[in-house]
C-alpha cells in the first residue's frame, strides 16, 4: 500500500500546475514537502488551523457529519486540503498555468 | 441567719450613702451659683414663630391634679362575640399601674425553702424554731454594735478627706468594711462560704523570644490547560463511550461463552493489530491522495468537464438527420501504450467507471503482458485500479450484482476472476493452466445469473470451438463444457488416416437478455450459431452471416428478437431471430471492430472501424447511411477496436490499438427521444421505442416463407 501512496504522490507532483505538496501530521508539523522551508512552515501552520476550524464548523452543524475536503480558491492559485484525523495533505495548484 | 446578716450590712451601707450625698450637696451649692451667672449672660436662641406670651400668661399657674382614677382608660369597652352574635362588654382592666417591681431574696424561715437551706447549711431547723428569739436578738445585737463602730470610722475618715471624690471615698471604706464583718460573722456561728471572698493574684512570666523560620518546598508542577467544548466534541465523547460499552458487552459475552478456557490469543492479536492499524492509516492516506488527484484533475480538465456537462452542438438545430461527436477525455496508461484495447465495458453500478482490457489483436506483433484498467471519468489522468496480467487480456465482464467481481479471458486460454474490492494484484480465481483451460484465445466471457444456491458462474468462448461454463467454488472452478462447435461439414482426413471433425472457432458470444438459456456464438468462419445451454449437440439455428470472422454479436437493448453483428468483411448486419436473411446490411468500407446498440433508443447503434472512425446509425432516421461518421483518431496511426455506450450519460467510449480510450459526447441529434403521437400522449418512452422499431421492421420485413398463390389445378394433381 505504501508503494501506491508513493506513486500517487509522485504522480500528483507531475500534474499540470502543481506548485507543491505538503504532508502535515496531526500536530501541524510538516513531514514531507516540496516547497521551501519558510513557505512550508507557514502553509502547515495556517492551513492546519483553518482545517481544524472548518472541521469544527462542519461537525458543529451536524456531529455525525465530517469534513472530507477543503478547496481554497484564490486569485493566484488554489489550495487543496484533504484533512484526516492524523494528517493533512495540502496541494497548491496554479490552475491557469 | 445569713440573710439577717446581709440585711444588717445593707442597712449600714444605705446610711453611709445618705450621709455622703448630704455632704456633697453642701459642697456643690457654691458651684451652682457660678453656673447660673454664666447662663444668664447668654442669649437664648428662639425660633421665630415662637408664641409670644405676656407676663401674666407666663405666670399663670396650670394646675396639675393627681387622681386615683385613670382618665385615659376607656370605661366601656365592648367586643363583638361571634358566638353570641352581639357586642359583649369587656370587664375594665382596673386602675392599678405598676410602677416598680423588684424581686427580693428574703425567705420566711418557716417556709420549706428556708428549711431546706438551713439543712444544707447544717443547721437543724427545729433548733432554730425552738429558740428563735434568742438567735434574732443575738444577730441584731451584733449588727447594732457594728453599725456604731463603722459609723465612727466613717466620720473619722470623712473629716480627713474632704472634697470632690467624697462619694467614691465613702464607698471604698464601706466595701472595705465587709471583710471584718465577714470575719466577724463566723465568729458568731459556723463559717459560711462567702461568694465575695476572693483574691486576685497575678504573675508575670517570661515572654518567649519570637523567631521566624521558613523552608521552601519544590513548587507543585503547573500546567496551563485549555480546551474548547463544542457540540461535536461532546458527541464524539459519547460515541466513544458507547463503543467502549459495546465492546465491553461483547467481551463479557465472549468470556461467558469461553468459560474457563484460557486463551493466549490476545497477545498475538495485538501484534497484528498494530500492523493492521498502520495499514489502515496507509489506506486512508492513499484515499486522501486519490481525492486530491481528482480535485487536481477537476481544475486541469475544467473546460472538458464544462463541455461534457453543458455543450450541446448548436449546429444540430440546423442540420437534419445528422449529428456530431464531441471528443472529451482521453484515457491512457503509460505502461500499456503498446497494447490494443480488446474490450471496454461500463460498470453496471457506478455510471462513471469503466473497465478497459489491454491485450493485442495483431498476432504478428505480440505484446508481453496485459492489463485491466478501471478508469473513472472523474480522473482521466490515471486508472483507479490496475490489474496487471502475464498474458494479454482479451475480454472482460462485470457482474451485475457484485460490481467488483470481474471475469477476464486471456490470450493464453486462461480465465481469471478478480475481486477488485479485495485486491488488484492477484486474481481471486484462476483457471488451472494445465488441466482446465481453453486451448486457444478466450474471445468473450459472460457472467450468468447466479445459481439457485448463490454460486457465481460464467460462460466463456474461445477459438478452440468450445463454450465452457465455469462455476466459482470455494477456491477453484467447476468446469463444464457446454458445447463443442463442430462445423456442419464432412470430416476431413487427418495426417495419420483418422477422420477429424472440423471445429468452428468461436469469436464472440451474446446471451439472450430474456431467456438465459439461449445464446448466439459468432465464429471466425463467419457463421452465427444460435444455441441453448441445455443442448450440447445441436444448434437451434445457424445464420450464414459473414464471410470473415464475426467480431461482435449484440442483442438490441429493447427488443431481444433483433440483434446486430459486425465482421471483418466491412459489414454490419441487423438480424431478426430465426430469419436467414438480414434485415439491414451496412458496408463501412473497412474492418468493423465492434457494434453496439444504444441503451436509450431501439434504433440507434454505434460501430467503430479499423480506419479510426466511429459511426452512429439511427435506422429510424436513415436506413441506408450513418447519421454520424467521424474520425476519432488519426487514420494512419490508429485503429479503433471497441465501442461502448454509457447507460446513463450521453457518452460513448472508443478504444484504439495504442491502448488509449477516447470519450465522446453524443450531440442532441444522435439521441433524439421519441415523440408520442398526438392520440397516444400517455405512452412512455419504452413503449414508444418498441413501437418505433416495430414500425420500422414491418417496412423491411419480408415474409419468412413465400407462399405461392393457391393453384386449383396444381392441387388436384398432387
Amino acid at each position: 500500500m505504501s508503494n501506491e501512496v508513493e506513486d500517487t504522490l509522485k504522480r500528483i507532483q507531475s500534474h499540470k500546475g502543481v506548485v507543491g505538496t505538503i504532508v502535515v501530521n496531526s500536530e501541524g508539523i510538516p513531514i514531507k514537502t516540496t516547497l521551501d522551508n519558510t513557505t512550508t512552515v507557514q502553509y502547515a501552520g495556517l492551513i492546519s488551523a483553518l482545517a481544524d476550524k472548518a472541521r469544527s464548523v462542519v461537525r458543529d452543524l451536524d456531529p455525525s457529519n465530517d469534513l472530507t475536503f477543503l478547496r481554497i480558491r484564490s486569485k493566484k492559485n488554489e489550495i487543496m486540503v484533504a484533512p484526516d484525523k492524523e494528517f493533512i495533505l495540502i496541494v497548491v495548484q496554479n490552475p491557469t498555468d | 441567719m445569713h440573710s439577717q446578716v446581709l440585711l444588717a450590712k445593707k442597712l449600714k451601707n444605705f446610711q453611709a450613702y445618705v450621709n455622703a450625698i448630704s455632704k456633697k450637696k453642701v459642697s456643690k451649692s457654691a458651684e451652682d451659683d457660678e453656673f447660673e451667672q454664666w447662663q444668664k449672660s447668654r442669649q437664648l436662641a428662639k425660633p421665630k414663630d415662637q408664641l409670644e406670651l405676656t407676663d401674666a400668661e407666663l405666670k399663670e399657674i396650670i394646675p396639675r391634679v393627681l387622681q386615683s382614677v385613670n382618665v385615659q382608660q376607656p370605661d366601656n369597652l365592648v367586643q363583638y362575640s361571634f358566638n353570641l352574635g352581639e357586642f359583649v362588654p369587656i370587664p375594665p382592666t382596673g386602675n392599678a399601674i405598676l410602677v416598680f417591681s423588684h424581686k427580693g431574696t428574703y425567705l420566711h424561715k418557716e417556709s420549706d425553702d428556708a428549711r431546706k437551706q438551713l439543712i444544707a447549711q447544717g443547721i437543724d431547723p427545729q433548733d432554730l424554731g425552738a429558740a428563735p428569739s434568742v438567735v434574732a436578738v443575738q444577730t441584731e445585737g451584733a449588727a447594732a454594735v457594728k453599725e456604731t463602730e463603722s459609723e465612727d470610722e466613717e466620720e473619722g475618715e470623712k473629716s480627713e478627706e474632704e472634697g470632690e471624690g467624697g462619694e467614691e471615698a465613702s464607698q471604698v471604706p464601706a466595701e472595705g468594711d465587709e471583710e471584718p464583718q465577714a470575719q466577724a460573722a463566723p465568729a458568731a456561728g459556723k463559717k459560711i462560704i462567702n461568694q465575695f471572698n476572693f483574691c486576685e493574684r497575678a504573675a508575670l512570666t517570661y515572654t518567649n523570644p519570637r523567631m521566624s523560620r521558613d523552608t521552601q518546598t519544590i513548587p507543585p508542577p503547573k500546567a496551563t490547560y485549555s480546551a474548547n467544548v463544542l457540540q461535536w466534541i461532546i458527541y464524539d465523547e459519547y460515541q466513544q463511550d458507547y463503543d467502549e460499552q459495546q465492546l465491553e458487552k461483547e467481551r463479557e459475552r465472549e468470556r461467558r461463552e469461553q468459560g474457563k478456557m484460557t486463551v493466549s490469543k490476545p497477545g498475538v492479536k495485538k501484534g497484528t493489530g498494530k500492523v493492521h492499524l498502520n495499514e489502515a492509516l496507509q489506506a486512508r492516506l492513499f484515499e486522501c491522495w486519490r481525492t486530491l488527484e481528482r480535485m487536481l484533475n477537476l481544475n486541469t480538465y475544467d473546460y472538458i468537464a464544462k463541455d461534457y456537462r453543458y455543450w450541446e452542438d448548436p449546429a444540430d438545430e440546423f442540420r437534419e438527420e445528422e449529428g456530431t461527436l464531441l471528443p472529451l477525455w482521453k484515457f491512457s496508461y503509460e505502461k500499456t501504450k503498446k497494447n490494443t484495447v480488446t474490450d471496454i465495458l461500463w460498470n453496471p453500478h457506478y455510471y462513471d467507471l469503466f473497465a478497459v482490457c489491454l491485450g493485442y489483436l495483431d498476432f504478428m506483433k505480440p505484446v508481453k503482458g496485459g492489463a485491466i484498467c478501471l478508469y473513472t471519468i472523474k480522473n482521466p489522468s490515471f486508472p483507479d485500479y490496475i490489474c496487471l496480467t502475464e498474458s494479454a487480456v482479451m475480454c472482460i465482464d462485470i457482474h451485475q450484482k457484485y460490481p467488483y467481481m470481474l471475469v477476464v479471458g486471456l490470450y493464453d486460454g486462461n480465465v481469471m476472476v478478480y475481486n477488485i474490492q479485495a485486491t488488484c494484484k492477484a486474481p481471486a480465481f484462476q483457471s488451472n493452466s494445465v488441466t482446465q483451460k481453453h486451448s486457444n484465445i478466450v474471445w468473450e466471457v459472460k457472467w450468468a445469473e447466479d445459481l439457485p444456491d448463490g454460486e457465481m458462474n460464467f460462460y466463456s468462448v474461445s477459438s478452440d470451438g468450445k463454450v465452457i461454463h465455469w462455476i466459482l467454488m470455494q477456491n477453484e472452478f467447476a468446469v463444464t463444457t457446454i458445447i463443442n462447435l463442430y462445423l456442419e461439414k464432412d470430416p476431413v482426413r487427418g495426417p495419420d488416416g483418422t477422420l477429424v471433425k472440423r471445429k468452428a472457432c468461436a469469436s464472440c458470444v451474446a446471451f439472450h437478455p430474456e431467456n438465459p438459456l439461449i445464446y448466439l456464438v459468432g465464429t471466425e468462419e463467419g457463421l452465427i450459431y444460435k444455441c441453448s445451454t441445455t443442448y450440447s449437440t445441436a444448434y437451434l439455428f445457424t445464420y450464414n452471416a459473414h464471410n470473415m470472422p464475426v467480431y461482435r454479436v449484440d442483442y438490441n437493448k429493447l427488443n431481444s428478437a433483433i440483434f446486430a453483428s459486425c465482421s471483418g468483411d466491412w459489414r454490419i448486419k441487423i438480424w431478426e431471430d430465426n430469419r436467414h436473411e438480414p434485415l439491414f446490411v451496412f458496408d463501412l468500407g473497412s474492418c468493423v471492430g465492434d457494434v453496439k446498440w444504444a441503451p436509450y433508443s431501439s434504433t440507434v447503434f454505434g460501430a467503430v472501424t479499423s480506419k479510426g472512425s466511429a459511426y452512429i446509425f439511427d435506422l429510424n432516421v436513415n436506413k441506408y447511411k450513418p447519421i454520424c461518421m467521424q474520425a476519432i483518431v488519426s487514420k494512419k496511426k490508429y485503429k479503433l477496436s471497441r465501442i461502448a455506450f454509457n447507460n446513463n450519460l450521453p457518452i460513448i467510449i472508443c478504444g484504439d490499438d495504442k491502448g488509449s480510450v477516447t470519450a465522446l459526447k453524443l450531440s442532441p441529434n444522435l439521441r433524439v427521444p421519441c415523440k408520442p403521437p398526438k392520440k397516444q400522449q400517455h405512452l412512455d418512452q419504452h413503449t414508444l421505442q418498441l413501437m418505433k422499431l416495430e414500425k420500422l421492421l414491418s417496412l423491411v420485413r419480408e415474409p419468412t416463407v413465400l407462399t405461392p398463390p393457391p393453384d386449383p389445378a396444381g392441387s388436384t394433381d398432387s
